[in-house]
């Protein structure tokens, strides 16, 4: 049996965590989750996923600092990232021209259209090999 | 010893003449000058026996309508201003001097240097004209009797007309004239007007008046000088409307990124519900069910705060215990915080006063601080943690404050404390409760002041000025207020 794609979901809102959570899973994937960037970074350290669902405004670290933390580690920052994110459309072309972070391999507004979302995470996996 | 009459005689007749502080000379109808006295000599040089002309104006010919020899022919003495080399003015009088059969013999031409006088008079009238300010001189009917052109090009003609007609377009005096105010009592007054010009436009300006003899109450002209402030008031009108269509920008964009989190949250608990019932798990589908009531109530407390927050209502001020106000706090939340196991106290508050107070504004800040120290003890690991409400005069300043061990702020927290739809309690705050706070705070004329330290807690300070707080009162009670009977019944329980 194939080893199952590991998801890390990184969300300050507990209920978007759980409908995450239960989608991905529904479709055969391992899902972490996280409430926040902090965390989240430890949860990465520990066991790496293949990809990552990120959230930006969060209280206690935002994912704009997680994505520069991704960035400049070099067993991170080849991690491709998913932002689900409620900000404003325009921050999308601001997030993919920074130098200090990896431009995101997708980007999905609030509330997802979770055909896409599930296309998306399809795509981007088929690309790479399963995280060691 | 008295003087002499004889001797007063001869003194006028030998000194007198050198004595006069004017430059005279006779001349006699060749222009030729017979006599002079020591200062016209020392003025112009040697000047017997030579024409005026010479003298005076340095010309070979005499000046075309010399004013002096009208008198040969008139007898009449005359006084005019006569400019000598470009640069010297003289006020010239001139006498005749008859003989017995009444002929005007000779003429006595009396020239006092007038120089200064004249310069300063030019100083004043480009002073005057060219200032970027308009001027005028009223009498004390308000009668403008003198305006420079700045004013008449703007406010079209006004000689002989009353100011408050040629400033404002009206048929009486202002309400609030300094012009008046200098008038009773000559000093000089200052105040801010807004008046039509010529064209029909709105002008703003700044009046500042001037008695013409100052600390006199009987003068009988003012100066007005003002300052034309339309530019400065359209520059600010601007740039409020700028402030205001930022603010609503940033408010509806933070509002669109909250519902844009409820609706993620709505249709979580659609897909748990509806693949729940696919997969038969009662489970999920109490899971997706739940999800969907509480982002329901999301979406209400989210419309109640942004309500709250958005309502443009005046405080209605009534004077207030505001110990009842916090009683009332006490009672509201004391079985709450029991239930989540937060001690809820109240600290001593004596020699508190009542006060004007609007009722339901500082219900609301109360509520809404108690709350954050609430889930700030929820958020927090401590054990037994507590929330203490205090409230005391000092100095002239109503201080309400509620403190907390809670979990405290950190930086970032802080600096983002007083931002729309800035929330630390996840999807559970709609950011707006602090916000709200503090524009009620502002509308008493108030401010909110805080201490916090991440981990330990946090103390938020509502400070009143007392005489602010009356001065709303007294304003609301002159103006009627905006206190009708719903009001008065909401307000009706607090003391």
């Amino acid at each position: 049996m194939d080893q199952k794609r590991k998801i890390l979901v990184v969300d300050d809102e507990p209920d978007v965590i759980e409908y995450l959570t239960s989608l991905l899973e529904d479709n055969g994937y391992e899902v972490r989750t996280a409430l926040n960037g902090k965390v989240a970074m430890e949860l990465v350290k520990d066991d790496k996923p293949d990809l990552i669902c990120l959230d930006i405004s969060m209280p206690e670290e935002t994912g704009v600092r997680m994505l520069r933390n991704l960035h400049d580690d070099d067993r991170t920052k080849d991690i491709p990232v998913i932002i689900v994110s409620g900000v404003d459309p325009k921050f999308k072309d601001f997030i993919s021209h920074r130098k200090q972070v990896n431009p995101p391999s997708a980007y999905f507004e609030k509330p997802i259209d979770k055909h896409e979302f599930l296309n998306a995470i399809r795509t981007i996996l088929s690309g790479i090999g399963i995280a060691q | 010893m008295p003087v002499k009459l004889e001797e007063l005689n001869v003194w006028v007749a030998t000194k007198l003449f050198n004595e006069m502080p004017l430059n005279i000379a006779v001349i006699d109808r060749d222009y030729g000058i017979c006599v002079s006295n020591e200062k016209f000599v020392q003025r112009f040089g040697k000047c017997i026996d030579r024409k005026c002309y010479e003298v005076l104006k340095q010309r070979s010919e005499p000046c075309v309508n010399c004013e002096a020899m009208k008198t040969f022919s008139d007898g009449m003495a005359r006084k005019y201003e006569e400019c000598i080399n470009e640069a010297e003015y003289y006020m010239v009088n001139i006498i005749p001097v008859v003989d017995p059969g009444g002929n005007t013999i000779r003429i006595i031409s009396m020239l006092e240097d007038i120089t200064d006088i004249h310069n300063r008079q030019m100083e004043c009238e480009i002073f005057f004209e060219r200032v970027p300010n308009y001027i005028s001189v009223i009498d004390r009917d308000f009668t403008i009797v003198r305006a420079n052109d700045n004013l008449r090009d703007t406010f079209g003609e006004c000689n002989n007309r009353k100011c408050y007609e040629v400033y404002k377009k009206k048929h009486r005096a202002c309400e609030n004239c300094p012009a008046a105010l200098s008038f009773i009592d000559g000093q000089e007054h200052t105040a801010e007007h807004v008046g039509m010009s010529a064209d029909g436009s709105i002008t703003y300006y700044v009046v500042k008046t001037s008695p013409l003899i100052k600390g006199y109450d009987n003068c009988r002209y003012v100066v007005e000088i003002l300052t034309d402030i339309t530019e400065f008031k359209m520059l600010e009108k601007e740039k409020l409307e700028a402030e205001r269509l930022a603010a609503v920008g940033q408010t509806v964009a933070g509002l669109a990124h909250t519902i844009k989190n409820i609706l993620m949250g709505v249709e979580g608990g659609m897909y748990m519900l509806s693949s729940g019932i696919e997969q038969d798990q009662k489970d999920r589908m109490a899971k997706g069910w739940d999800m969907l009531q509480r982002n329901i109530v999301k979406v209400s407390s989210l419309v109640k705060d942004f309500l709250s927050f958005a309502k443009g209502r005046k405080p209605v001020l009534q004077i207030i215990d505001p110990n009842c106000l916090v009683d009332e706090i006490i009672e509201l939340y004391e079985s709450t915080a029991k239930r989540i196991g937060i001690t809820l106290t109240r600290n001593p508050s004596d020699g508190v006063e009542p006060a004007p107070l609007d009722a339901a504004g500082i219900h609301t800040c109360l509520t809404n601080l108690i709350s954050n120290a609430i889930d700030a003890c929820q958020m927090s690991s401590k054990e037994n943690p507590s929330v203490r409400i205090g409230l005391k005069q000092e100095n002239d300043t109503l201080y309400f404050e509620v403190s907390d061990d809670g979990c405290g702020m950190d930086y970032d927290v802080k600096q983002k404390l007083f931002t729309t739809f800035f929330t630390t309690k996840g999807g559970k705050g709609t950011g707006l409760g602090l916000l709200t706070t503090n524009k009620i705070v502002h509308e008493h004329g108030g401010k909110i002041l805080y201490t916090s330290e991440s981990g330990k807690g946090s103390v938020f300070t509502i400070a009143f000025p007392l005489h602010v707080l009356y001065e709303l009162y007294n304003e609301s009670r002159d103006t009627g207020g905006t206190f009708n009977e719903a009001d008065e019944q909401k307000n009706g329980s607090h003391c």
